[in-house]
């Protein structure tokens, strides 16, 4: 019994070090926008990052020029702040990669429990399949 | 005695070769390994800004909208309200490589700010072109794109935090109005050494 308290004491002491805060939010019930969503094929190297950080859904569409902007829901399954940085790749009809001069690898973060969009936009009307990497910070 | 010596001074030789040996090696230009300084912009804020505000732009479909595809553009002035020295090519010749390969619009180097031109030699042949064909060839900007860097610092005891913003603006070359406008920040903290500058 002693042991619990003291385990739970601890416990407690070490979320208020760490800092761990998780976020609330709220939206409208009925939506009218309707996400075309696609179907994703995943590989997990890295299991603690999968662990904090999952992937709900990807869902795409057409932008006004003709290119494909895709936008990834991701999940902090934690109650503590995540950082991560992630890197679109975009690949043309042939597979082949399409060299983008200013692709860069993107710092971020997301709260703890957050739900969090991230996107990007083809850098050219050529590319019709995409890959995004995702590395922990 | 001497071997001892001798073997002594390659013992502690080997350290220095070695770690000299791998003190330096590439990186990934704008990776996850690239060094990040609070005080400066970084290569990797560059090509953030710079792939931030093409997405943005490509997307909006401003480009789109010309009578002839794909859109001229012309680079007007990028201030620099940051305590640097920067040269704004390393965002602007970013967007302009990544407009030109999405086809979406060309960048003229004959024409400039101030009448300066980038290619002073195409601007002297396509004058010369002129002259001789006795017509106007010279496509004329449909759009221009200014833009501003601005740095916000901020400090809270050993804690230091700087912002950069790039603001960028295209701008209908006929009729003056920016047709759009994009703005992407960047905010780094670092803690400052307790000793030292």
């Amino acid at each position: 019994m002693k042991t619990r308290i003291i385990l739970s004491l601890a416990g407690m002491v070490l979320l208020a070090v760490t800092g761990c805060t998780s976020v609330n939010t709220i939206e409208n019930a009925q939506k009218e926008g309707q996400r075309q969503m696609v179907s994703d094929q995943r590989v997990i190297t890295d299991a603690s990052l999968a662990r904090k950080v999952s992937f709900v859904g990807v869902n795409q569409t057409m932008t006004p020029g003709g290119l494909l902007k895709v936008q990834i829901e991701l999940l902090n399954l934690k109650r503590s702040l995540q950082r991560f940085s992630y890197q679109f790749q975009w690949f043309d009809a042939s597979g082949m990669q399409i060299n983008n001069v200013a692709s860069p690898t993107i710092p971020d973060q997301i709260e703890g429990g957050e739900s969090k969009f991230i996107s990007s936009v083809a850098p050219t009307p050529a590319c019709k399949d995409f890959r995004v990497k995702f590395i922990e910070n | 005695m001497k071997k001892t010596v001798l073997l002594s001074i390659l013992a502690a030789a080997i350290p220095f070769i070695v770690g000299g040996c791998a003190s330096a090696h590439y990186v990934e230009t704008g990776g996850s390994e690239s060094v990040v300084t609070v005080g400066q912009i970084n290569i990797q804020d560059y090509i953030q800004a710079a792939n931030a505000a093409t997405s943005d732009l490509l997307a909006s479909g401003a480009l789109d909208k010309v009578a002839t595809p794909p859109a001229v553009l012309a680079i007007s002035r990028i201030v620099n309200n940051t305590g640097q020295q920067i040269d704004t090519d390393l965002l602007t010749k970013k967007i302009r490589v990544a407009l030109l390969n999405s086809g979406k619009a060309q960048t003229t180097t004959t024409m400039g700010l101030g009448g300066t031109a980038e290619d002073p030699m195409a601007k002297g042949l396509q004058q010369e072109n002129e002259f001789m064909n006795d017509q106007k060839t010279t496509r004329k900007p449909d759009f221009t794109l200014s833009g501003k860097i601005i740095q916000t610092i901020a400090r809270a005891g050993s804690t230091r935090q700087a912002t950069y913003s790039f603001q960028l603006s295209l701008t209908d070359a006929r009729t003056g109005l920016a047709v759009w406008e994009g703005e992407k920040e960047i905010t780094k903290q670092g803690a400052r050494p307790a000793v030292g500058f």
